[in-house]
């Protein structure tokens, strides 16, 4: 889908990436000031490379020094920043016609379900100032579409918008990468959105690339290498559904060795892959086994490292075929007598287990 | 009341001031976009010439424009080849020496609310495929129109008062170029018509407080506009 390697210095900073990426949604993750924005900047032509050679299905965009360098309105590429950035002058339904031909495939019937689907039908004479966030945010989407774009830049799409709403709009690029097939770059620092929306990931550090690969191997690494933006997700999953139980609102999932792990119930079907996020601190631990409590998962495993972190314990359990990390403090720890290799009964709650395939 | 030379000299004065804002709002407007939007070091230098007719003496701005267009001047004498009138002492000729002088107000009205608009606007609609051209018609005149339409009247009220370039380039001719100021300086040096000048005076009060209220108004939803994204 798209191949770049570009250059550019400024005082005190400098970007300096070569990737290739078939997509059809490229996350790209890293901490803030690690050159993110600046990366989807110059793949949309809006600052000029010292060094560069980007392809967008073949098409090039730009080859400097010496080569093409297409200007901004001739590359196709659409960018949806985090203040969505709507043309004041304008109502929502002049936005979203804004782009060449836009006016025309928003009366389209393809337009319509567009309109009808990011929920603007009832807002489209509206001034774009009285609007909420998510509602912005899907004019932008909206009229970033309608341009009928190679390629589709997110810069932060969810960042300034609250909890909820956000969830709205990661759970439309969701739709939109599935329904409408159009390739993303997605820029985030939320391992969530990631998680959901990416096939193929960037890890960014110091304006360069230091990791490369499917979100969830790229997450791991990200943990590794300390990014600043981590957001303290210890076990990021990706787990076999083996059945549902739609009322009891659950769905098991496999942990290896006959071992299952009972999540909130999705829609996906049995042996799909689903990936789930739990947080160290929503790990339990006990010796002995625990009489009836409200959890769910009531699990078996073995000690298999223990670290300690300031005044935390990192322990990791192997559960199944399955490691997980628990959170617990230095006093729990030696309350337990935790040591390698000693058997412990693992609490989860169904809740604490949050599915990222939205 | 006014008298009918009177209202010859204010149907004289509001034609100049009005030709005035005809010719030059679009110059005023393509300045002011290079001002805000061009990237380059002779930016300073053409935003300097822009000013000049700000800082300078009207009758110095008056006398460069006497020697650019007048009868003797290469300028003066292609443009008398061509139609066979001069342009100095003639209304085109207050015309432009108003212009001139109120150019600079006109630029940096339109430049200051130019400005003020975010430029990530533009590069959105570049990025949804409208030329840069095509972008200016479209987000940054559209976005920056109360900033032209107070420079506008700011280039009209200052038009109403041009004095000094005027009377050098122009002369004073009654019916061509003798408007407020100008009548307002012979009827002063004529004994017994100090009533007319009075209200003289007095008109160009009323005309230069509105011209301001109208600017201000403008100002204002200029900000208002550009406030908002």
């Amino acid at each position: 889908m798209i191949r770049a390697s570009l250059r550019k210095q400024w005082p005190g900073f400098g970007l300096d990436v070569d990737f290739a990426s078939e997509g059809p949604v490229l996350g790209v993750f890293g901490a803030s000031g690690s050159g993110k924005t600046s990366l989807l900047h110059a793949l949309a032509g809006w600052i000029e490379p010292d060094e560069a050679s980007i392809k967008l299905r073949g098409r090039t965009l730009t080859h400097v020094p010496g080569g093409v360098r297409l200007p901004i309105e001739a590359r196709r590429v659409a960018v949806v920043p985090q203040d969505p950035l709507l043309f004041p002058h304008r109502t929502v339904r002049a936005n979203l016609a804004f782009a060449p031909g836009a006016g025309e495939r928003l009366r389209s019937a393809r337009g319509q379900r567009m309109v009808e689907w990011l929920h603007l039908g009832p807002l489209l004479e509206r001034r774009t100032d009285s609007l909420s966030g998510g509602e912005r945010q899907r004019v932008a989407l909206g009229r970033a579409w309608l341009a009928d774009p190679a390629l589709v830049l997110l810069d932060e799409p969810a960042a300034s918008l609250d909890a909820s709403m956000a969830r709205e709009v990661v759970a439309l690029l969701l739709e939109a990468k599935q329904a409408w097939g159009i390739p993303m770059v997605l820029v985030t620092h939320r391992s969530t959105e990631l998680m959901a929306l990416a096939d193929d990931c960037l890890l960014l550090e110091k304006g360069r690339i230091v990791a490369q690969g499917p979100p969830i191997e790229v997450l791991r690494q990200a943990k590794a290498h300390d990014t600043e933006s981590w957001t303290g997700v210890d076990n990021l999953l990706a787990l076999t559904v083996l059945e549902h139980q739609p009322k009891d609102g659950l769905t098991w999932l496999d942990l290896g060795a006959g071992e299952r792990l009972a999540a909130p119930f999705v829609d996906l079907p049995p042996g799909q892959i689903l990936q789930i996020a739990i947080r160290g601190e929503d790990l339990l631990l006990a010796q002995l086994a625990p009489g009836p409590t409200s959890a769910r998962n009531h699990l078996r495993g073995q000690v298999t490292r223990l670290e300690s972190i300031g005044g935390e314990v990192l322990v990791e359990v192997l559960v199944g075929t399955t490691r997980l990390q628990a959170r617990i403090t230095q006093g729990a720890a030696r309350a337990l007598e935790l040591a390698r290799d000693q058997a412990v009964h693992v609490l989860i709650k169904t809740t604490a287990c949050t599915p990222l395939w939205v | 009341m006014l008298d009918p030379s009177e209202l010859q000299i204010l149907q004289l004065a509001l034609t100049i001031s009005a030709w005035v804002v005809v010719v030059s709002w679009i110059p005023g407007v393509l300045v002011a976009w290079c001002l805000a939007r061009w990237q380059s070091r002779w930016r300073v230098v053409l935003h300097g010439l822009v000013l000049l007719p700000l800082v300078l003496p009207p009758v110095v701005t008056g006398y460069g424009l006497l020697h650019l267009l007048g009868r003797s001047s290469w300028l003066g004498e292609t443009w008398f080849a061509w139609t066979g009138m001069h342009l100095a002492y003639t209304t085109a000729a207050a015309v432009i020496a108003a212009a001139v002088v109120g150019f600079p107000l006109l630029v940096e009205s339109i430049r200051l609310s130019m400005t003020a608009v975010d430029p990530r606007l533009e590069w959105i609609a570049r990025s949804l495929g409208w030329s840069r051209w095509q972008t200016f018609l479209r987000v940054l005149l559209p976005l920056s129109a109360p900033g032209v339409l107070a420079g506008m009247s700011l280039a009209f009220a200052r038009s109403l008062g041009e004095f000094g370039a005027t009377i050098v380039l122009a002369g004073n001719i009654e019916g061509e170029t003798r408007q407020i100021p100008l009548a307002v300086y012979t009827l002063m040096n004529q004994p017994g018509h100090e009533a007319a000048v009075w209200r003289l005076c007095g008109l160009s009060v009323l005309l230069a407080l509105g011209s301001l209220a109208v600017t201000g108004w403008l100002r204002q939803r200029a900000q208002r506009r550009a406030g908002t994204s």
